[in-house]
């Protein structure tokens, strides 16, 4: 069930939302053009906003967060079985048994 | 959908809303699989055009923003049918629809433009899992464009929707989200880094 202590937003709310997520992905942008300058720390940088983006539209406009926690678990387990499955690859990848 | 919990379901929550949640799980499983088959072939060095050759990323950010835009026109026609406003709730459903629209249409001259500079869907098995990766994704915007026409379509005959029915704007509204947050991981995975 929804969680009746957490309000959804208001429109106005999500519209401010909406704006953060704008701003999030133009400073995404301009991270890639001042990769330079940046260095190394541009491409941690870029993941952590795009996982922000990710929370931000899961948990306010698909109202994960005010979801019930069976919901919750279902979501963040595909997540945890699509990472899991990621880093087995990598590792595969790393150690160049087959790719 | 409303506030109110589900006592008759053992799980507490609409089954029809979980299996939609248990969906969209399964669909974060395709496209990691898809995400990660891109990843080993990223970086790594072929005979061909790689997407760094051909790629515009101001044309794609922008096609970015609108699809981020669209999630919040389908978040407000969402909050307008809890509210029983039906006016803009097919306002924003259109509008939806049509950024959604926009969003295909860039991809497809996206997809033109690399074809004619020469970065095909055959000319290496990196540009193979590129167009199947993003091509994918196009195909779920699509599938959510006509869903939200077809939805908007039964508003304007019906003279209204309501969440109750089989084929209901939260759960389309989910799906939408879903597309939306899969380009998110896209963008930065396949664009930016």
């Amino acid at each position: 069930m929804n969680d009746p202590h957490k309000p959804h937003p208001t429109p106005k709310q999500y519209v401010q939302i909406a704006i953060v997520l704008g701003v999030l992905t133009a400073i995404e942008v301009a991270l890639y053009y001042t990769e330079d300058i940046v260095g190394i720390f541009t491409d941690p940088l870029l993941m952590i906003l795009a996982i922000g983006k990710f929370v931000i539209v899961v948990g306010w406009f698909m109202h994960l967060r005010f979801e019930n926690k069976l919901v919750n678990r279902f979501f963040v387990g595909g997540m945890i079985l699509a990472l899991f499955l990621f880093a087995i690859v990598m590792l595969e990848r790393a150690s160049g048994n087959y790719f | 959908m409303s506030d109110h919990g589900y006592p008759h379901e053992i799980t507490g929550v609409e089954t029809r809303k979980l299996g939609m949640w248990v969906f969209l799980s399964t669909e974060i499983l395709f496209f990691g699989t898809l995400i990660t088959t891109y990843l080993i072939f990223k970086g790594r060095s072929f005979d061909g055009m790689r997407l760094e050759d051909v790629y515009d990323i101001p044309f794609t950010s922008v096609s970015s923003f609108v699809l981020l835009m669209s999630s919040l026109t389908m978040v407000l026609a969402h909050n307008a049918i809890e509210k029983s406003d039906q006016e803009r709730t097919n306002i924003w459903l259109l509008s939806t629809a049509l950024l959604g629209a926009v969003f295909l249409a860039g991809q497809i001259y996206e997809f033109t433009e690399f074809y004619h500079k020469g970065f095909t869907l055959d000319v290496n098995i990196y540009g193979s899992t590129f167009y199947v990766l993003t091509g994918f994704h196009g195909a779920h915007v699509f599938i959510g464009v006509v869903l939200l026409l077809i939805l908007w379509g039964i508003g304007v005959r019906q003279e209204g929707l309501s969440l109750e029915g089989g084929m209901n704007l939260e759960f389309i509204a989910l799906y939408w989200h879903f597309v939306d947050i899969v380009w998110i991981v896209l963008f930065t995975v396949v664009y930016l880094i």
